[in-house]
């Protein structure tokens, strides 16, 4: 009798795992794939496609409710930060400067599922559309910001993010 | 009996979470001590890249051939740069480096612009050296700071990783130029002086794409009075109405103090797709400078061509007078072409604006002439000095010239040099090759990259 209850618990232990394994793999497959590296020409092997993902991510963690300009003023955030002396010079550097944006901080860049808009706003913004004009920083300006944010130059703002150079 | 079996669960209770508090702080431990290692790595980097940039700089000014002065301002190029990339990524949240970071992108680009200089057969002025050796003493300074700031970070209590941490000593939260007179000394405090010194440097102007007085450049395409905010919103109704024949409801004006001072326009399309569409139009002269949808666009059943016929018939009726599709590409339903001005024959690259065309309506989709209205001007165009066939004799041997023509290019520093643009191809890599027209001198290469659906060039 005792022999038939500890099978029993062992069985829904078991299952409770697998259960909870194969949840998270699930999620996992359901996420947003990147796009895929054959994208590009066989005889150069060179594509933007990387660059597309990095971007899209941030855009999608840091301005995913936002309106469409609001996504492609993020982007073009970062690509004007390429093109001054004061941020790192690569598209990864500037992503992953330590603390430089929330949501490297609290990991949900590497969360987020929905990246199709985000995408759109990314490619606008390689092309060279830009509605902050050469802005260099962005911030929500309903939450507690370093003060010295606000002593930039304020250029407008989009949705819920002020946009400075 | 009952209680005793409380007990004996409270005390299981206990130590299970005895276990898993020590489980999490050995996780906590491994996590900030590589942290730990990745801020002193970067530190370290630093620290010899400056030491090497101060000792390269030190070599270029003592050279006395054009040969060993390319070398090391090469080097330093280099050094300078890696300095850099170094400082930027240490985790520092805390410290604002500006100026730090800022001096070393110049100085690496500067002795880049000095080698490039150098490797065109030019001499450097004396102001040049002058500047080079200027910086190389502020290098030099930098370096000796660096080893202090060593020598008190070497202790223990100090951790980068603090800088992320609630528990761990944290760095002191100072900001560049406000730190308050009593603020206890801190290991870092080098940092902190070092960059009010170099916020104190005189500007820098060369011929390089950190230079000074790019940050200062100003719209040279817009001419006439200022417009209101109710003439903006006009105008963007207007643009709209010629772009996809729509009516659009305004919603809302609003001031972009940017480096075109102008008003954005926030338009909704008609109601039930719930299109929301920006419209940027210049308060000297109203002109739009740029306009995009948040529509995604359906199936596509236009092709690359009859976007092309699209858009440029859309320009035309803008007001451009020869505007020449370049570079077109398709991504998400859209056709983004690229088209520079053409005045007497000759490409003008650097008055560029691009149109977007939707491939499911053919609607323009989005518009953007910022680079056009920055740079264009009433250029006073020079005849070119050598003919097509003597740029012909300059081409790389390796390579087979396709296609020949004139075109005005930008170069670093906002310079412009008139061209002779060269399409070639050697094995399946596409190049364009730009002969300046006047010396005969090659300026720039470009490649081509293939991608599904369009070309870009590196």
């Amino acid at each position: 009798m005792r022999n038939h209850k500890k099978r029993f618990y062992l069985t829904l232990l078991l299952t409770t795992l697998l259960l909870a394994g194969s949840l998270t793999a699930f999620r996992q497959a359901g996420a947003e794939k990147a796009i895929p590296a054959q994208a590009w020409d066989a005889t150069t092997g060179v594509s933007y496609s990387d660059e597309v993902n990095l971007l899209a991510r941030l855009v999608a963690a840091e301005a995913g409710n936002e309106p469409y300009a609001g996504q492609v003023a993020v982007a073009a955030v970062i690509l004007n930060r390429l093109r001054s002396p004061q941020f790192p010079k690569t598209i990864s550097g500037v992503i992953y400067e330590p603390g430089a944006f929330e949501s490297v901080s609290n990991g949900l860049i590497w969360h987020v599922t929905d990246l199709s808009t985000a995408r759109q706003a990314v490619y606008d913004a390689l092309n060279g559309w830009d509605p902050t004009f050469g802005a260099l920083f962005f911030w929500n300006p309903y939450k507690l910001v370093n003060p010295w944010i606000w002593t930039r130059n304020i250029i407008v703002q989009i949705g819920r993010h002020v946009f400075a150079r | 009996m009952q209680r005793k079996w409380i007990t004996t669960i409270l005390a299981i209770a206990l130590v299970l979470a005895l276990g898993w508090g020590f489980v999490e702080r050995l996780n906590r431990m491994n996590l900030a001590n590589s942290l730990e290692a990745t801020g002193r790595r970067d530190f370290y980097n630093l620290l010899s890249q400056v030491e090497q940039a101060e000792v390269s700089m030190a070599k270029s000014l003592a050279a006395g051939s054009t040969r060993q002065q390319v070398a090391y301002l090469t080097e330093t190029w280099n050094q300078a740069a890696n300095a850099q990339t170094a400082l930027t990524q240490l985790p520092l949240p805390n410290l604002n480096l500006t100026a730090t970071r800022k001096f070393l992108s110049q100085t690496s680009d500067y002795c880049y612009s000095l080698a490039q200089k150098l490797a065109r057969g030019e001499n450097l002025s004396p102001q040049e050296l002058d500047t080079l050796s200027r910086l190389h003493t502020e290098m030099g300074r930098f370096a000796r700071t660096l080893h202090e700031t060593e020598a008190r970070l070497d202790k223990p209590g100090m951790h980068w990783a603090g800088s992320f941490s609630r528990r761990l000593s944290r760095p002191p939260r100072t900001v560049a130029g406000t730190v308050p007179a009593a603020a206890p000394a801190s290991p870092l405090d080098g940092f902190v002086n070092i960059d009010r010194r170099m916020q104190a440097l005189p500007s820098l102007t060369y011929d390089g794409p950190f230079s000074d007085h790019l940050e200062r450049k100003e719209p040279r395409g817009l001419a006439g009075p200022a417009i209101t905010r109710d003439t903006a919103g006009k105008r963007a109704q207007d643009f709209l109405r010629k772009a996809t024949g729509q009516e659009y409801r305004l919603q809302a004006v609003q001031e972009v103090n940017g480096r075109i001072p102008g008003y954005s326009v926030t338009l909704q399309g008609p109601a039930r797709q719930g299109e929301t569409v920006r419209v940027e139009v210049s308060k000297k002269g109203g002109q739009v400078v740029s306009f995009l949808t948040d529509r995604l666009p359906g199936a596509t059943r236009l092709d690359a061509s009859q976007a092309v016929d699209k858009a440029t018939a859309f320009l035309k009726d803008q007001g451009f007078a020869d505007m020449v599709p370049t570079y077109s590409i398709r991504q998400g339903g859209n056709q983004v072409i690229t088209f520079v001005n053409r005045e007497n024959g000759v490409l003008i690259y650097p008055d560029q604006v691009k149109v977007k065309v939707a491939l499911d309506d053919g609607k323009i989709s989005g518009f953007d002439a910022m680079p056009y209205f920055m740079s264009h001007y009433r250029r006073q165009l020079p005849a070119p000095k050598l003919t097509a066939e003597e740029v012909r004799q300059k081409i790389n041997a390796r390579l087979q010239p396709e296609s020949l023509r004139l075109a005005l290019i930008p170069l670093n520093g906002d310079k412009e040099v008139l061209t002779y643009e060269v399409k070639a191809k050697i094995n399946n890599d596409r190049f364009f090759l730009y002969y300046n027209a006047l010396t005969g001198e090659e300026e720039k290469v470009l490649k081509v990259i293939n991608l599904p659906g369009g070309q870009l060039t590196m």
